[in-house]
């Protein structure tokens, strides 16, 4: 009876213990939008803008607060087909328009569904962006590289 | 003291005796032990106990086994359970529920030397599982990894039927007969999964029968079973 009491605790720790066998590491998930800023009059060379203000269209909270970079990392709104973000340099504000379908991809257990951005638009009023390319994108993949490049 | 130390010594003096031996050959009575202990032949016909306990503790699962073996050979028998589980696996981003049932086909070989006409079993076994289930997605979560914009659950319940899958088990248990013809069986498993049909753009992650698929396709069972023999014949 001991032994068989010993044995059941032995199979429910071994029930038990393998409760979790793997964790999400695929970081992130849903790819974020990657902007790199380029000097308009040389096209190759990255130019920090300075004082940059990042915000979504009605939020109150910014992403980027006075800060001199030249790449910033955005993610897009994954339950709406467009997402309206203002960049603010320097106190004057240039709205920049990004639309798409979004899908839900299933990736594993731990790590659920990730959203992809699929047909991608990208629009600017241009108030200091002089340029920017590309205009559409079939999709956001990965993160290795800057998906768009803005010319100020 | 020396008294005590040369009492000690003596505890290390041994002395081989041997005053019953005597030849195999001059031997009187040479008969041989004419006597053999004979035991049960038959259909032997149970119920898996520990699914019912465990559901009783977890309100995500259900289920029901039965168990039958017959004995073939001394020390083989065919064996079979089938069954039904349902089970809601809730992970972190997604929660589904997995019902179905499940059929598993093998053989056991008892490696457990009985004294008399005892008959219990320490044995190592095979198994052929084979399930046809559903699996419904009963809501997600998408991963978007950040707080900045809401992520929405979505709570429409999505349905794939028509689910297999094919896998082959490892069994090591024992079994102790507590009655006349009356068993107790305790046994564990692993499993490897051969092959599964996944649902679209989602992955099958419990088949009933099989338990919780894991990354690699393997996956554990357990099984506490009280199980009646019915006698055909003794030999």
């Amino acid at each position: 009876m001991r032994k068989i009491i010993l044995l059941l605790s032995f199979f429910l720790l071994i029930n038990t213990s393998c409760e979790k066998d793997d964790f999400c590491i695929k970081n992130p998930i849903t790819q974020s939008l990657i902007i790199n800023f380029y000097d308009d009059s040389s096209k190759e060379t990255l130019k920090n803008v300075k004082n940059l203000y990042v915000w979504a269209e009605g939020k109150t909270d910014s992403l980027y607060i006075n800060q001199t970079i030249n790449t910033i990392t955005l993610p897009l709104n994954s339950i709406a087909t467009e997402t309206i973000y203002n960049f603010s340099k320097e106190n004057v504000v240039n709205q920049f328009k990004i639309t798409y379908t979004p899908e839900d991809e299933y990736v594993s257990r731990s790590c659920g569904f990730k959203v992809i951005f699929n047909d991608v638009t990208f629009s600017s009023d241009n108030t200091w962006i002089i340029d920017f390319t590309p205009e559409t994108l079939t999709t956001i993949e990965n993160q290795d590289e800057a998906h768009v490049q803005i010319y100020h | 003291m020396y008294k005590y130390i040369i009492s000690i010594c003596f505890l290390f003096v041994f002395v081989n005796g041997f005053s019953q031996e005597q030849k195999i050959d001059t031997l009187i009575n040479s008969k041989t032990d004419s006597i053999i202990y004979k035991t049960n032949y038959g259909l032997r016909l149970g119920i898996d106990i520990s699914k019912p306990i465990l559901a009783q503790f977890n309100g995500t699962y259900s289920g029901f086994e039965i168990v039958g073996d017959y004995r073939i050979k001394k020390n083989l028998y065919i064996a079979a359970e089938a069954g039904y589980e349902e089970e809601t696996t809730a992970e972190d981003y997604t929660n589904s529920t997995s019902k179905g049932n499940y059929i598993r086909l093998g053989f056991n070989y008892n490696a457990y030397q009985n004294w008399l006409d005892m008959n219990n079993e320490i044995f190592i076994g095979y198994r052929y599982g084979f399930s046809l289930f559903e699996q419904t997605l009963n809501s997600y979560t998408s991963n978007v990894n950040t707080s900045y914009f809401p992520a929405i659950t979505n709570t429409t319940p999505l349905t794939t039927m028509d689910l297999a899958a094919h896998w082959s088990e490892l069994v090591f248990g024992f079994r102790a007969e507590t009655f006349k013809n009356f068993f107790i069986t305790l046994s564990g498993s692993y499993k490897v999964m051969m092959q599964v049909k996944q649902p679209e753009n989602f992955k099958t992650l419990y088949s009933p029968g099989f338990n919780r698929i894991f990354e690699t396709g393997t996956g554990f069972g357990f099984n506490y079973t009280l199980t009646y023999l019915i006698p055909f014949k003794k030999k």
